[in-house]
């Protein structure tokens, strides 16, 4: 009896698309090289942009994904959730004064930081295994000094904690506090 | 057993099992020291402060460094499905990972083959996993913040990041509505522990409780401390209280303890953490059944 090794299946929830096949190919070349779960599909009608042809990924690895293909020069169009009916990244933050110390929160991540030093005393929110590195990474150091989440980060917790600090840089540097 | 299940994040940790323990500020697996911080770091020690209070079995945890990258994420995931059934626990608490929903999918499956059903918890992003693969209710708990509540009600979002601006603005005043239309849409488990300036016991649909005293709003911008409450109510729900039950405690200790910390936003999680042992001797008989008694009795 023939033995058929089950192909591991894959539900990403993200397509990335492309303007034309080859730079779709090269994604896929990039990003497989890279240990990044992906799958070549037919994007759907309402989605399409460029080519017929699109790359299904994890949706919650969208910034290490787009950070790559920047590196390594791959065209592409755009990210987006697969469900057409989803929203947008959030753009919006919400802020929060704790008399010494300001929180900004951005979708389910939060930064908050001392007024008069600028020094991050804290993170919180999240749930990818980035967020505790980053934890580590940033308490304690001046906001215009901490490593960008968005170059250490790979999932969209970690670009929402960028938006924060982002958010936060501009309250600090911009004496709005 | 009560196994606690997430990645850690150390770079070159390899797939460790075990019992934890605790040296100082550390938590040993296995020989490896991993510092108690935000993440599945604080939810492990926030379980054992408690199972050991309790004089109960340690947690057993399954850990994985993964900065991100996801490779460690899936591992993990992978060896639990394969040893799932042996394992057997009676409490599965789920934390930290890169979330994957094929993957929540196979091991809801394989939780199948358990000689008795675990109690399944999910909190960070295994429970974002189980909700985008449309597998809540497959769980009996989830401990979201507001704005994954907000996440747990919209029908379409994969991610927090991609919830609707309506729900991220509204979600403070409206989580009774949020809560309704999470379980509309089958996107909630059985029970949910709402974590916010008022925190929510759910069930079915059901408001049970509402806690908001003492009411401690530094928590909030300390990392760790919605870990520490998933961690305290897994325990207790190992200590084979109601489900529902375990979540009030848990959300009252975790209060408590804030008090007791006299939080500021600059507060460490293990500055919380600490205060736990006197949370219990003081007030675990008056919330609950479980009663302290000098010289280690309950």
């Amino acid at each position: 009896m023939p033995f058929f090794r089950k192909k591991p299946s894959f539900e990403g929830g993200g397509l990335v698309l492309f303007m034309d096949v080859h730079d779709a190919m090269a994604a896929e070349k990039v990003l497989k090289a890279a240990d990044y779960a992906v799958k070549l599909v037919a994007p759907p009608p309402e989605l399409r942009r460029g080519c017929d042809l699109a790359l299904e990924i994890n949706l919650v690895e969208q910034p290490g994904i787009e950070r790559l293909l920047k590196e390594k020069e791959t065209g592409y169009v755009s990210v987006l959730p697969m469900k057409p009916g989803t929203s947008g990244l959030l753009e919006i933050v919400k802020i929060t004064d704790f008399g010494d110390w300001i929180m900004v929160k951005a979708a389910n991540m939060k930064l908050s930081f001392e007024k008069k030093s600028g020094i991050i005393v804290n993170t919180s929110g999240g749930g990818c295994p980035d967020i505790p590195y980053l934890h580590a990474e940033m308490i304690g150091k001046r906001l215009d000094e901490a490593p960008r989440p968005r170059d250490l980060g790979f999932t969209l917790c970690a670009l929402m904690l960028d938006r924060a600090l982002e958010e936060c840089l501009a309250l600090w540097g911009g004496s709005k506090l | 057993m009560m196994l606690i299940v997430g990645t850690v994040p150390i770079k070159d940790l390899p797939l460790t099992i075990g019992k934890a323990s605790a040296e100082g500020d550390y938590l040993v697996v296995n020989g490896h020291r991993i510092p108690c911080t935000q993440g599945t770091a604080a939810m492990i020690t926030a379980a054992l402060v408690t199972t050991e209070y309790l004089k109960l079995e340690s947690p057993q945890v399954l850990v994985v460094g993964d900065t991100g990258q996801g490779k460690g994420s899936r591992e993990m995931y992978e060896y639990l499905i394969q040893n799932v059934a042996k394992l057997s626990p009676q409490v599965l608490a789920l934390h930290y990972c890169l979330p994957d929903m094929a993957l929540t999918r196979r091991l809801c499956e394989a939780v199948k083959g358990c000689a008795k059903r675990p109690t399944m918890i999910a909190d960070a992003a295994s429970m974002y996993a189980a909700k985008a693969a449309g597998l809540a209710t497959s769980f009996d708990i989830f401990t979201p913040d507001a704005t994954e509540m907000a996440f747990l009600a919209d029908p379409d979002a994969t991610h927090p990041a991609y919830i609707a601006r309506h729900l991220f603005d509204t979600y403070v005043t409206q989580t009774p509505k949020l809560v309704a239309a999470a379980y509309q849409k089958k996107n909630a488990a059985k029970l949910l522990l709402v974590k916010g300036a008022t925190d929510y016991v759910v069930r079915n649909g059901e408001i049970l409780a509402t806690i908001s005293e003492p009411n401690v709003p530094a928590l909030e911008p300390i990392g760790g401390t919605g870990d520490t409450i998933t961690g305290l109510l897994s325990a207790f729900v190992y200590a084979s209280m109601e489900p529902h039950e375990a979540a009030i405690v848990a959300a009252r200790a975790n209060r408590m303890a804030g008090k007791l910390a006299n939080a500021t936003p600059a507060t460490k999680v293990r500055q919380i953490i600490n205060q736990f042992p006197d949370v219990f001797k003081q007030y675990l008989c008056q919330w609950s059944e479980v009663c302290y008694i000098d010289g280690g009795e309950k």
